[in-house]
């Protein structure tokens, strides 16, 4: 790994540490190895958000290039937002891409994934899907991606109906996330959801 | 940066986060004259219009990056190399030639004292070109001075007229010595 590439990330890594955010359990980051290339984070869903209580891993790879290039970012943690792909953890944030700085740092990345969590952007979607609940039944949304929260992240709030929709599924061949992806697409019609996945 | 200090002691049962935190406010100090790209003392610095600082040779890849999309790296302002302004500690940057590391730091730009010339700040005649030229290969410095030599020469034919030719012709025959050897010795 280039030298540049390192010795920055490793100044990072000490700023992130000393951080308010990480005082606060609002961030976190963890090297993987000792070239500095591989890290994961977390960050805490925001407050007052379908995401609230929940925790969320990110994989993050320093590729050569930086700080010239974006760090590549994907959740680790499965999350039910539209710019965020449910199936993948693919991130759709433009600092990630083109409007990335090198002034930017692992600390402003973090902040500003927890910054899209709050106000997700359905106009520039990752998963369309999601965009779509989204914009069209905004209620479902929320309680859909509260639950997800609740399945993977450890939030606490869920709903009883959910759980047993999926369940339903389960007791009829399918695992856990494969009923949850479809029951969650099909704004959780059962039928619909059978329909997708056995049709 | 956490808290106050005195309340840190008090709470942080570890003994090396105060000496930490000592260097924590020495670092904040020397903060100001960091690089905002690889985040380490400035070397070469420049300074741009908006007032952030940079290595140049960080800001130099920072723009060779995106050639087509030049934004200042914090506040995402235009920038450019001709308009960031090199800055000179005493002392310590005119040691070594900026012109021999790659990529060449541009030149500071020397305003004229008086404001009616209007073409002060691109030093085309002043030598300053050398270093803007923004190759930094010795062969051709040499090159541009010989040629600045030779067009001062009959503008001031007193008392270099009688040495005055004969350099010039030495510098002129080195002149096309150089360009030989850069079209054919390569
Ligand atoms: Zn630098
Ligand atoms: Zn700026």
């Amino acid at each position: 790994m280039a030298n540049i590439a390192s010795q920055r990330i490793k100044r990072e890594f000490k700023e992130v540490i000393r951080s308010e955010e990480v005082a606060r359990c609002s961030i976190k980051v963890e090297l993987l190895d000792d070239n500095y290339s591989q890290l994961k984070g977390e960050i805490a869903g925001p407050p007052d958000t379908p995401y609230e209580g929940g925790k969320f891993l990110l994989e993050i790879k320093v590729p050569e290039t930086y700080p010239f290039n974006p760090p590549k970012v994907k959740f680790l943690t499965k999350v039910w937002h539209p710019n965020i792909s449910s199936v993948t953890g693919a991130i759709c944030l433009d600092i990630l891409k083109d409007q990335w700085a090198a002034a930017m740092t692992l600390r402003t990345v973090l902040l500003s994934l927890q910054a899209l969590m709050a106000s997700p952007e359905p106009d520039d979607p990752q998963d369309a899907v999601v965009a779509r609940q989204y914009k069209g039944f905004p209620e479902i949304f929320i309680s859909t991606a509260e639950h997800w929260t609740n399945i993977y992240a450890g939030g606490s709030r869920k709903k009883e109906e959910y759980s047993k929709k999926i369940e339903r599924l389960m007791g009829i061949g399918c695992n856990m996330d494969q009923a949850l992806v479809a029951l969650s697409g099909c704004n959780w019609d059962l039928d619909k959801a059978i329909e997708q996945i056995f049709g | 940066m956490n808290r106050k200090p005195t309340t840190a002691s008090s709470s942080n049962s570890l003994p090396t986060d105060n000496s930490k935190n000592n260097g924590d406010e020495k670092d904040k100090g020397d903060q100001m004259f960091e690089c905002n790209i690889c985040l380490d003392t400035a070397k070469d610095a420049v300074i741009s219009m908006c007032g952030h600082l940079f290595c140049w040779p960080c800001l130099h890849q920072w723009l060779e990056t995106r050639p087509n999309k030049k934004l200042c790296p914090v506040c995402k302002s235009g920038i450019s190399k001709e308009k960031v302004i090199p800055l000179y500690g005493r002392g310590s940057t005119n040691q070594e030639d900026p012109r021999n590391k790659v990529p060449p730091r541009p030149s500071g730009q020397r305003a004229e004292a008086e404001t009616g010339s209007g073409f002060g700040g691109f030093g085309f005649g002043d030598g300053s070109f050398q270093v803007s030229i923004g190759i930094g290969a010795f062969p051709f410095n040499l090159l541009v001075s010989a040629f600045n030599f030779t067009s001062h020469n009959p503008s001031d034919n007193q008392v270099e007229n009688d040495r005055g030719p004969v350099i010039s012709k030495i510098f002129l025959f080195l002149a096309f010595a150089l360009v030989f050897w850069m079209i054919f010795g390569l």
